[in-house]
């Protein structure tokens, strides 16, 4: 009973948009409320048209990135949609850490939207209404973890122009500020005894001690914080490998986050793992 | 290898061994341990030698394991395995006060409830035996061989899921590790990245 008040509570708390076709229905699973909203008042066909899995947390509680860490698992979609609508997949926020008992994570907690492109072919007549419909399944976890799916909805018209929908515009704005931006910076990786190094280089790389960084690829470095340094020109990463890396990736794609929120910066980078290193760090070889 | 970057690795290495979990390699000898079982009996690994041994890390209050255990999947295993003269190890390395952490007399209920087969349920309640493996989720399976030397780490199986659908696609590594280690051959899968929740550690 107790239970159920907490929830109760919190789902009057949380400033929403109003129920229209912004917002889909709004489901509960404990823990995190999951709704589909849309950024435009419409979909545009022949446009890339932006919609967003909206997970609000209760306090203490998060969900996974991509790469969820040392445990815990990443929100999946799966999507049921009209013949005229293809969605694309996540285009994951920066992450945040989270660390429990020497074991870290990586995911989002507070009011987070998940944004999805929705492409609607040119066939889709202006009018008509679709129907979004996904199967949203997530692991909500504070210590302890509790998994969660829901089904979202929302039905939106089909029009040859669409505008921003004021209910959404802040969620939105946020969502797309939270995304990693594309870098021109380059870089390589490579394996060296138990450690993973990588170097960055480029304009505008910011100070070494406001960054942590991220690495998409499961299964190559351990999840701790990186080591990172000033190096010659650019920046030195120092991460732990991973006990499971079994086979060196082609590339590692990282996510470099500058500053704390709000005042973070996120950016991209994939930079080429040097296979060819993987056995070296061979002092006798250059003594 | 230049002085600063020597320094540096250094440094990181003591930033390493000042975090929580150890590490353990496949092909390595698997440290031994001494840690109390549900039945106040003294569990340690080297009084198997000359038998495979299964750890498996258990919290019987996190979706993953209640997974492996409503389906039968992990009381399966533990039958086959131990019928086969494998000795099974279930772990419990979460701390008093923590989600999953039990006493004997509650270990003994959780194994009686799901129809268990595990050799013994340890009671590793201030995570010795868990950092000593690094064992960070439940669950999370590492297979000793007869010699003592580690043989497979990682998850219970390939699809990371809470959804007892997934275990008709997916491959149960444990199983397939001992199959190979029985018949002489090399463990084909020695490795694979652990699921589940992270292991309930105290400070």
């Amino acid at each position: 009973m107790k239970r159920c008040l907490v929830l109760v509570g919190f789902a009057l708390a949380l400033p929403g948009p109003a129920s229209a076709a912004a917002s889909g229905e709004k489901a509960s699973s404990g823990h995190v409320r999951a709704e589909l909203v849309a950024e435009t008042t419409a979909l545009v066909a022949g446009q890339r048209n932006w919609v967003g899995l909206r997970l609000a947390h209760q306090p203490h509680w998060h969900t996974y990135w991509i790469n969820p860490g040392d445990s815990g698992l990443p929100t999946k979609l799966t999507w049921r949609l009209p013949a005229t609508v293809t969605a694309g997949e996540i285009a994951w926020p920066a992450p945040r850490r989270f660390e429990v008992g020497g074991l870290f994570n990586f995911g989002y907690g507070g009011d987070v939207v998940l944004l999805i492109p929705l492409d609607v072919a040119g066939a889709a007549k202006p009018g008509a209404r679709v129907e979004l419909v996904a199967d949203a399944r997530w692991l909500v976890c504070r210590e302890e973890c509790v998994p969660g799916k829901a089904t979202v909805k929302l039905k939106l018209p089909v029009a040859a122009r669409a505008s921003p929908d004021p209910r959404t515009r802040k969620l939105f704005a946020a969502a797309h500020a939270a995304q990693p931006v594309a870098s021109s910076w380059s870089g390589q990786a490579h394996l060296a005894g138990d450690r993973i190094e990588v170097t960055l280089s480029g304009e505008n790389l910011p100070p070494a001690e406001s960054l942590d960084v991220f690495v998409v690829q499961r299964q190559v470095v351990a999840y701790a914080r990186s080591q990172i340094v000033a190096g010659d020109g650019g920046v030195n990463l120092t991460f732990a490998k991973s006990e499971y890396l079994t086979g060196a990736p082609v590339a590692l794609d990282l996510i470099v986050i500058d500053g704390r929120p709000p005042e973070a910066h996120a950016r991209s980078v994939t930079v080429p793992f040097a296979a060819s290193a993987a056995a070296a760090d061979p002092p006798s070889a250059n003594p | 290898m230049k002085p600063h970057s020597l320094l540096a690795a250094v440094l990181f290495s003591a930033l390493l061994s000042a975090s929580a979990l150890a590490a353990v390699a496949v092909g390595d000898a698997a440290p031994d341990f001494s840690v109390s079982d549900s039945n106040g009996k003294a569990q340690g690994l080297s009084e198997y030698r000359g038998k495979t041994v299964v750890l498996e890390w258990n919290n019987p209050g996190c979706p993953f394991v209640q997974k492996h255990y409503r389906s039968g999947n992990i009381p399966r295993q533990q039958a086959a395995a131990t019928k086969d003269g494998v000795v099974w190890l279930t772990i419990n390395s979460g701390a008093a006060g923590k989600q999953g952490h039990l006493d004997a007399g509650a270990a003994k209920a959780f194994v009686a409830k799901y129809q268990a087969a595990p050799s013994a349920y340890l009671l590793d309640a201030d995570g010795k035996v868990g950092k000593l493996y690094g064992a960070r989720t439940t669950p999370h399976l590492f297979v000793i061989d007869a010699q003592g030397v580690l043989r497979y780490m990682g998850g219970i199986d390939s699809i990371a899921s809470t959804d007892e659908a997934d275990l008709l696609k997916a491959k149960q590594y444990v199983p397939q590790a001992l199959a190979e280690l029985k018949s002489g051959r090399p463990v084909s899968v020695p490795t694979s990245e652990p699921y589940g929740c992270s292991v309930k550690y105290g400070s």
